[in-house]
């Protein structure tokens, strides 16, 4: 009940501030007016348990523009010393290193960074990880039993796998995985396996629209992101699922951490409200929100997700992090040169 | 239009030396849309040429680039061909046959208009894989685009003169030849506008063609956003897409080539006797119903299965009111803008054969082709540098939809305009009125049919723009589109089917108005 009041509340809030611009007029800026821009790439319903919780624990109010991760980082960098954001939250960590490669984001408080661990954040301290969530395989238990799955994502780019693979190049996770496949296997490797994908496997537009695909029985098999499965699980109802997850392990790319996270803009005119948020995501309670709204992992040590999640510390994902898979260059490199883009 | 007003009523008095040459408020004004139609395009170019000569040449050498093209241009020629066929084959049968239930099969061609092509798709794909891919995406979109035949077709049937068609049966021709010989002819400019907005529309299709697995240019435009941050390629592909328009832009100027439909009068023509189906009358229905179901039947049925059926309903169900306001507020103003904007350049182009004139009617339809999103990128690159002031207000947003839109505008309003005889504003000039009264007694209601038509396609549209308004619209404004886009990406298709059922709903209110402005009651039913 408690929640849903809020996200009325912040729908009256949103409301409010759109009818406030209806009027023609700018909105009046008041000296002590913290009403924060936030450029959002991230799945809605976590941002808006968090925005609510956070314009709840502070009285800042925050109001949201909704978009695809690397659009809106297109955008910041059009928009360059002009910009109108205060706060970037990605879906995916790329866009976030190449906005800081743009010298675009502030240093985040030493304070904040010290919330998770290093691994998640940036090296520089200019965005930070809000959430972690695995690269999986999605496949449908009626057209494949789990142990004829293979051991390691590359044997996917094979023939024997021909029209049986959904996989999404346009998915800024999928790019990840390519270059941690790069980093991994070599580079070689990786474009191999990129053109056996191309030649056997079947693009989608997106991980969701894949997962998707497997669940509705089109393809058995799905290289994606753990929450999309579990957002189709909230759907459909746990008992009507045909697809289920496999975890590929023991350091495989198949497995492979990725994070949303946040950067606060160099240009915020609210730094310190803008600052004031990004440590709220990383606090107790906003990683609470976080996780209880999106099939992600808490990057804070103790909070728990309510989603029926494969424990973190058993994934056994590839030993590399976020800040090791870098802006999406690489990655698009190399699905020019296998055809895919 | 209060520019229009005080710039035409400061040369009215040059005006009365009683010469009428394209007046050069007329000029002044078509230079608005003009310049604005220009930015998207200046943009492309240069973005491309910054990419320099080898990324150019490398980007169309690349046999994915041809592919692209492959794929661009089959689903253009299909649907378009598709579609023409459809439309034009309901239009005779609606207008020119004893066909019973005519009403209802009117209606029935027209709703498919309220329902945007990503909706429809989306529904087929939830069916199963066998309608992705290139099949499928034609057969989904000439079933959803066919109204924009069908309308043009029928009004063009309806206002011609039966007549010409039972002298040219009186003189012995068949009814095929007098079809090919007497009917087709008249009723060509009304299908190859129809056709040629289809053909634009396929050239910047996105939602659905992504939903149905189709690479085409502008998919692989967005591909090239979503995979970089500083995009030449991006802009090569927009530059070739732009190309590829031109035949549209062309065959819109070879299908008005000395066309003048000038007719004094509304309403004239009589009701000929319609022809006979006989044993065909069953058959021709079950054809209409076949087309209501695949185009209607299937994405309204998918909608009432995830309303019902989904986990996520009711979820973000307080943001119906403010996503209802959103549409409306950009949506109305919006088309206001975009159909003023157009007008002046319909009348220049009916009052000056110069290259100016040309050129600025063309131009529009070249622009039509591009994605809504390079056309947002320009304008957000353009006001960002030029004009920050404006930037993320209402402004920006509605030169974007003028831009994208300006050619549904121009065609409507045309159709209306090219049956105003230029002698008619002469003749009220000749009997003492300023240029400026004589436009707006005489021209200005004669358009009145064509503006109407103008304003309910223009808001169809707007209501359902999607890659604009989520780039450019004020920060925290949302719209039924944007809403359903958004639901629809964290796979909650029972929390985006209200939005989505809502805006069909919304969308029907133009559909109504623009069909009722298109197929007027005819003033002689006694002639039934």
């Amino acid at each position: 009940m408690y929640d849903v009041t809020r996200r009325q509340l912040m729908h009256l809030g949103v409301g409010a501030a759109g009818a406030a611009m209806l009027s023609g007029l700018p909105v009046p800026a008041r000296a002590e007016d913290q009403t924060l821009a936030l450029y959002n790439g991230q799945h809605r319903p976590p941002v808006e348990a968090l925005v609510a919780a956070f314009t709840a624990a502070t009285g800042i109010a925050v109001v949201t523009r909704n978009g695809n991760s690397a659009q809106l980082a297109s955008q910041l960098i059009e928009e360059g010393a002009n910009s109108p954001a205060d706060v970037f939250w990605s879906e995916e960590s790329p866009s976030l290193v190449a906005i800081a490669e743009k010298g675009l984001l502030a240093p985040l408080h030493a304070d904040t960074l010290q919330q998770i661990p290093a691994k998640y954040a940036a090296r520089d301290g200019s965005w930070i990880g809000a959430g972690a969530r695995s690269r999986v395989v999605v496949y449908n238990k009626s057209m494949i039993e789990e142990s004829a799955l293979p051991k390691t994502v590359l044997d996917f780019a094979g023939e024997a796998w021909a029209d049986k693979v959904a996989f999404a190049p346009n998915s800024g996770a999928f790019q990840q995985q390519v270059v941690a496949v790069s980093l991994l296997k070599g580079r070689d490797v990786a474009l191999a396996w990129l053109k056996g994908l191309r030649q056997y496997g079947r693009v989608y537009n997106s991980d969701s629209a894949a997962v998707e695909a497997v669940e509705g029985g089109d393809i058995a098999v799905a290289l994606s992101n753990n929450y999309y499965w579990y957002a189709l699980e909230q759907e459909l109802g746990p008992d009507n699922m045909n697809s289920a997850l496999y975890f590929m392990g023991h350091g495989d790319p198949g497995t492979l951490i990725t994070v949303s996270g946040a950067g606060v803009l160099k240009t915020s005119k609210k730094a310190e409200a803008a600052q004031r948020f990004v440590a709220f995501m990383v606090s107790a309670e906003g990683q609470a929100a976080i996780v209880g709204a999106i099939a992600e992992y808490p990057l804070r040590p103790g909070v728990v997700s309510s989603f029926p999640l494969k424990p973190f510390d058993q994934l056994d994902p590839a030993p590399v992090t976020p800040a090791d898979l870098g802006d999406a260059a690489e990655a698009l490199a190399l699905l020019r040169e296998a055809d895919l883009a | 239009m209060t520019s229009a007003a005080s710039a035409s009523d400061g040369s009215s008095r040059r005006g009365a030396a009683g010469s009428a040459p394209a007046s050069r408020w007329l000029v002044a004004l078509a230079l608005i849309p003009t310049a604005l139609i220009a930015l998207p395009v200046i943009y492309v170019l240069m973005r491309s040429w910054g990419a320099g000569w080898q990324a150019i040449w490398s980007e169309l050498a690349r046999p994915r680039t041809l592919m692209l093209l492959g794929n661009t241009v089959t689903l253009c020629l299909s649907v378009t061909f598709f579609a023409s066929l459809l439309g034009y084959a309901a239009a005779w049968f609606t207008e020119r046959t004893d066909l019973k239930g005519k009403w209802l099969w009117r209606v029935l061609c027209c709703l498919p208009l309220a329902m945007p092509a990503f909706v429809a798709s989306f529904a087929w794909k939830s069916l199963g894989p066998t309608f992705q891919g290139m099949p499928g995406a034609i057969l989904i979109l000439s079933m959803e685009s066919f109204p924009l035949i069908f309308l043009p077709v029928a009004a063009s049937l309806r206002s011609m003169d039966p007549g010409m068609e039972e002298v040219s049966r009186s003189l012995g021709k068949g009814p095929g030849r007098t079809f090919w010989k007497v009917t087709l002819p008249r009723t060509l400019p009304a299908l190859g506008g129809g056709a040629l907005l289809v053909a634009a529309h396929m050239l910047s299709e996105f939602g659905a063609l992504a939903l149905l697995r189709v690479q085409t240019f502008t998919t692989a435009i967005f591909q090239q956003y979503e995979l970089q941050f500083d995009n030449a390629s991006a802009a090569v592909l927009s530059a070739l897409l732009m190309l590829l328009c031109l035949p549209v832009a062309f065959g819109e100027m070879w299908l008005r080539r000395g066309v003048r439909f000038s007719k004094v009068g509304r309403n004239t023509a009589r009701r000929g006797s319609p022809a006979r189906l006989g044993r065909a009358q069953p058959l021709v229905m079950l054809g209409f119903i076949a087309v209501a179901i695949v185009s209607l039947g299937v994405p309204f049925g998918r909608l009432g299965y995830w309303l019902v059926k989904g986990v996520s309903a009711g979820r973000g169900l307080d943001a119906l009111g403010p996503a209802l306001f959103g549409s409306l507020s950009l949506a109305l103003p919006g088309t206001v803008v975009t159909t003023l904007i157009a007008l002046p350049l319909v009348l220049l182009v009916l009052r000056s054969r110069g290259f100016f004139a040309r050129f600025a009617d063309r131009l529009p339809y070249v622009v039509h082709g591009l994605p809504g999103l390079v056309v947002a990128l320009a304008l957000v690159y353009l006001s960002i540098r030029l004009l920050p002031a404006i930037y993320q207000t209402r402004a920006v947003l509605f030169a974007a939809y003028a831009i994208l839109f300006l050619p549904l505008a121009q065609s409507a309003i045309r159709a209306s305009a090219e049956l105003v005889p230029r002698e008619i504003e002469e003749v009220a000039r000749t009997l003492g009125r300023s240029p400026l009264q004589a436009f707006l007694s005489v021209t200005l209601p004669s358009l009145a049919p064509g503006l109407g038509a103008a304003l309910a396609l223009v808001a169809l549209e707007l209501m359902r723009e999607l890659t604009a308004t989520l780039i450019l619209a004020p920060t925290g404004v949302v719209t039924l589109a944007t809403e359903v886009w958004s639901h629809t990406n964290d796979s909650a298709y029972a929390a985006a089917a209200p939005f989505a059922a809502l805006l069909v709903l919304i969308s029907g209110i133009p559909v109504y108005i623009f069909t009722l402005r298109t197929l007027r009651p005819r003033s002689d039913h006694q002639a039934r």
